[in-house]
């Protein structure tokens, strides 16, 4: 099961590395076309923006297995044990909340985007919008299964404190910055 | 008549002293009349609510009221709406009004409900002219090698590209600093932007081409619409008509205001002559049998039909 | 009523623990429930529109320059460039950590990056040298922060788009408010010296300080393409993000050779999450941004505060102390995406300049990841210079009183960035 999990994560990285790598290749080949040539693509430029709005949403589920979305964690850290346990417990309801209301939201947007098509490439703008199903479930799935921890007592120590914003590690903490 | 207290939220990309103002204000005097006050338009300015096309989706699922927009940036939706990004369509403002509040313009307003729209009249946006800092642009030579900014839209691209000139889409935020920096040469718009954009300090030649008039489209959610009375339906869409007269009346007034401010300002001015219009005119059908399957090869022959009437007359 | 809505919902979520990007999306389910307008597709196109926007681009761009920098051995070449022209004078490495940070704020945009590679390589050199260390740490955090007033910088992309506010303006006019920070902090710094008598290291001669140039060469070469490029016109924000994340990758792996390619899975792979991180919470916002401005909240803020309008300097104390108290609890990014949709229809309204808004909102944000109860860059410094974080906010405080004291000059005297300003757009 742990196994499987990681080779998920490893997947959905390479993905994500695979995205910026392209958006990165198309914007700079615009550059290059615009000054080389005196032309360019206008795909670059949808594919570029759409390709970035799959990394955000793809990269939200990642980051969050992670613990990596920024949050103000002072209140939290003055609890023991127990106060952790029932902030967690909300936080995850609310997260779920959010993300069925997310996936919701998507779905009845579903006909309205379906029946728009992209200026340049011609692409129905569900295979844009519809990044957010992914983001609504991962999120969704990781929010749960935190969540059940919490209720049956098995969470561990050191997700409590990574929860209340404690990490062993510096360079996890500049990751989380802009 | 029954009506009832209602607001409706309207979304504008331009900002509230651009002449939509003015018609906004006269429809919701006209609203005031009408039904006592119990009618509301609460509207946001400068893309407070989102940019043209989302709030467009936010009234096709129903979670917004009303936007004031640009038809071209509807074409993603209903691809008919691309006929009026079609190069010199009209050749004066008279001839727009005839065909946009005739049977043509209730023809497209009739296509629009499938998409979860209510096109309640045809504001203006004004015919749309050319800057640049080259030279004064006379014939449809000159558009050669010219670095123009254009929308994000395949109808003005292949415009322009057809007249040999360099089309770049750009970001309309960005226009001002690239002419500035001279990254482009060239942009088009209607005279009231081009005074309002400042863009005289950056451009010399403004050639009155006319090239293009995409109408603003006064639209209303259909989800929301079907909650609203018979007597608020008509109240609406009689008083989006008075909102237009006002709107139209402004409009026309400012172009020419512009247009004085721009010329005092320094910008060279050039009319085109009726021949080298008629040779753009001709330069530019090849667009029109480009496009017209994808806009719908009916919309374009009864545009066409409607327009060859109207000149017959 | 509807404000403290807004407030109790934002507020009371973050202090349990929520995310603030999760924050964000919650409270414009409670903003939309509370209207009576509530409907889940307000919230699934809000976040996608949030993100799909061209000129955002140019955020995963600086940060895979940074990147890309960072593992290229740039910070090390650029202190070394700094000790060679400023570590005799009084003040010695102190005024050479102020210096770097301003050359490192000039290539990356990340306040909490360059604290961490300046502290990592200035502070045990200062603790060899018997320099007050939580002193030493504290100045390290308050020249980490110039990172995002001096382009290139998220925080004024994010507040361009956010403001509909040109982001070239932004960066033009960030250049000389960063440096007059540096000032000041030299300023203080000079007598903090003074009185702790630091030492100083010896005087380099020229071969050795041309043969640093050179070294750093290839680092200080790209603020000149970044902004120079931008300045003259010949690329957008976004393409000079671009262009700069290519020189970077050029360099390190060509000229430096520190960056192997087998590194470059690792450095896009942190480049995206960090995008994806930043990019959620832009996407967050735009859900509660959207009933904020639904909700007339901007016009209810405006009514309180229309006494000041015709007072433009008093006005603009008001919402900088607003912003400084926010910014205390909050990072960067979430301050802005909350507070511009708010504040920007009163800018406006009183007539002060967006650009200039602009530079004082972001300079008063970037003071707040150096003040408790919440400071990221006080965290990674402490953290980086294993000093405990109860002394580094001691270690701050004079240099955090220097920031305030020039924001306060900043307001006073307008002109000390709209003149050079003018002089850079020629
Ligand atoms: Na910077
Ligand atoms: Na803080």
């Amino acid at each position: 099961m742990k196994k499987g999990i990681d080779y998920l994560t490893r997947g959905i990285e390479v993905i994500l590395v695979l995205l910026l790598a392209s958006m990165a290749v198309m914007v700079f080949a615009n550059v290059v076309m615009r000054y080389g040539f005196n032309s360019g693509l206008a795909i670059s430029e949808e594919m570029s923006r759409f390709f970035f709005v799959w990394l955000t949403f793809i990269g939200a589920v990642v980051t969050f297995k992670e613990n990596g979305h920024l949050g103000v964690e002072t209140l939290v850290r003055m609890f023991g044990r127990r106060g952790r346990m029932i902030c967690m417990a909300l936080t995850n309801a609310l997260i779920i909340m959010c993300a069925v209301i997310l996936f919701w939201g998507t779905w009845l947007q579903q006909p309205i985007n379906a029946s728009v098509i992209a200026p340049v490439s011609r692409m129905p703008m569900i295979y844009v919008f519809g990044v957010t199903y992914f983001a609504a479930v991962g999120i969704g799935i990781i929010a749960a299964v935190r969540l059940f921890r919490v209720l049956t007592n098995t969470v561990s120590e050191a997700e409590l404190r990574q929860f209340a914003g404690e990490y062993d590690d510096d360079s996890q903490l500049v990751g989380r910055s802009e | 008549a029954q009506y009832q207290d209602r607001t409706f939220r309207v979304s504008n990309g331009i900002n509230e002293d651009h002449p939509v103002g003015d018609g906004v204000r006269a429809m919701q005097a006209c609203l005031d009349e009408r039904t006592g006050g119990a009618l509301k338009l609460n509207a946001f300015w400068g893309n407070a609510l989102g940019g043209d096309l989302q709030a467009t989706q936010s009234l096709r699922s129903g979670t917004l009221e009303m936007v004031i927009t640009s038809s071209s940036p509807l074409v993603g939706i209903v691809p008919a709406l691309g006929v009026f990004d079609l190069p010199f369509l009209f050749s004066n403002e008279q001839e727009a009004d005839a065909i946009l509040d005739g049977e043509f313009g209730d023809y497209i307003a009739g296509l629009l409900p499938e998409f979860g729209l209510v096109n309640l009249a045809y504001w203006e946006n004004g015919f749309r002219n050319l800057t640049n800092s080259r030279g004064p642009v006379e014939k449809w030579e000159d558009f050669e090698g010219l670095k123009v900014r254009v929308m994000q839209n395949n109808i003005f691209l292949d415009t322009f590209a057809n007249m040999g000139a360099n089309a770049t889409p750009m970001a309309f935020g960005e226009v001002f600093s690239a002419l500035e920096t001279r990254a482009i040469d060239a942009q088009e718009n209607p005279f009231v932007t081009i005074d309002t954009s400042q863009f005289y300090e950056v451009q010399d030649y403004l050639s009155v081409t006319n090239h293009a008039y995409t109408p603003f489209m006064v639209l209303f959610s259909k989800p929301i619409w079907d909650t609203l009375s018979e007597d608020e339906q008509t109240a609406m869409s009689d008083c989006a008509v008075v909102g237009r007269d006002a709107q139209r009346a402004a409009g026309r007034a400012l172009a020419s205001e512009s247009l004085a401010r721009v010329r005092e300002a320094g910008m060279q001015i050039n009319e085109i002559s009726p021949e080298e219009q008629a040779r753009m005119v001709e330069k530019a059908q090849v667009v029109y049998e480009r496009h017209a399957e994808e806009i719908g090869v009916e919309v374009v022959e009864r545009m066409q039909a409607a327009l060859a009437e109207l000149r017959a007359q | 009523m509807i404000i403290l809505v807004f407030l109790a919902s934002l507020l009371g979520s973050m202090a349990i623990g929520l995310p603030v990007a999760f924050a964000l999306m919650f409270t414009g389910i409670v903003l939309m429930s509370f209207m009576g307008i509530f409907n889940p597709q307000i919230l699934a196109q809000n976040m996608i529109e949030g993100a799909n926007t061209f000129t955002l681009l140019a955020i995963p761009f600086f940060l895979l320059a940074g990147e890309l920098m960072n593992q290229g051995g740039l910070s090390k070449r650029i202190i070394n460039f700094a000790i060679s022209f400023v570590g005799h004078l009084r003040g010695g490495l102190g005024i050479v950590a102020i210096v770097a940070a301003i050359i490192m704020a000039s290539l990356s945009g990340s306040a909490a990056a360059d604290s961490a590679a300046l502290a990592a390589i200035l502070i045990p050199m200062m603790r060899d040298a018997g320099y007050n260390v939580p002193r030493s740490a504290g100045l390290i955090a308050a020249g980490g922060i110039i990172a995002p007033v001096i382009p290139p910088s998220i925080a004024f992309i994010i507040f361009g788009v956010a403001a509909n506010v040109s982001i070239t303006q932004l960066f033009l006019a960030g250049i000389t408010p960063g440096i007059i920070m540096g000032l000041g902090l030299l300023v203080v710094w000079q007598f903090i010296a003074r009185r702790d008598k630091v030492a100083t290291l010896p005087r380099q001669d020229w071969p050795a300080r041309l043969k640093a140039t050179a070294d750093a060469g290839w680092a200080l070469l790209m603020p000149v393409i970044i902004l120079g490029g931008i300045r003259f016109g010949v690329f957008t924000p976004t393409e000079a993000a671009v262009v700069a994340a290519a020189y970077a990758l050029f360099v390190g792996l060509f000229i430096y050779r520190e960056l192997k390619i087998a590194d470059l899975y690792f450095v896009l792979l942190r480049a995206a999450k960090t995008t994806s991180v930043v990019m959620f919470l832009v996407a967050s916002a735009l859900v509660s941004a959207w009933l904020i401005t639904s909700a007339n909240i901007p016009g209810e803020v405006g009514n309180l505060i229309r006494p000041l309008i015709d007072n433009p300097t008093l006005l603009l104390f008001a919402i900088i102390a607003l912003v400084l108290v926010v910014g205390t609890a909050l990072d960067l990014a979430p301050t802005i995406l909350i507070l511009s949709p708010v504040l920007m229809p009163i800018i406006r309204q009183a007539g002060i300049d967006p650009v200039y808004f602009g530079v004082l909102f972001v300079m008063t944000t970037c003071i707040g990841l150096i003040t408790p109860p919440v400071g990221i860059v006080l965290n990674v410094v402490s953290g980086v210079a294993r000093v405990p974080m109860g002394k580094v906010i001691g270690g701050v405080l004079p240099f955090l009183l220097a920031h305030i004291a020039v924001l306060v000059l900043l307001i006073l005297f307008p002109e000390l960035v709209l003149t050079p300003l003018r002089w850079l757009r020629g």
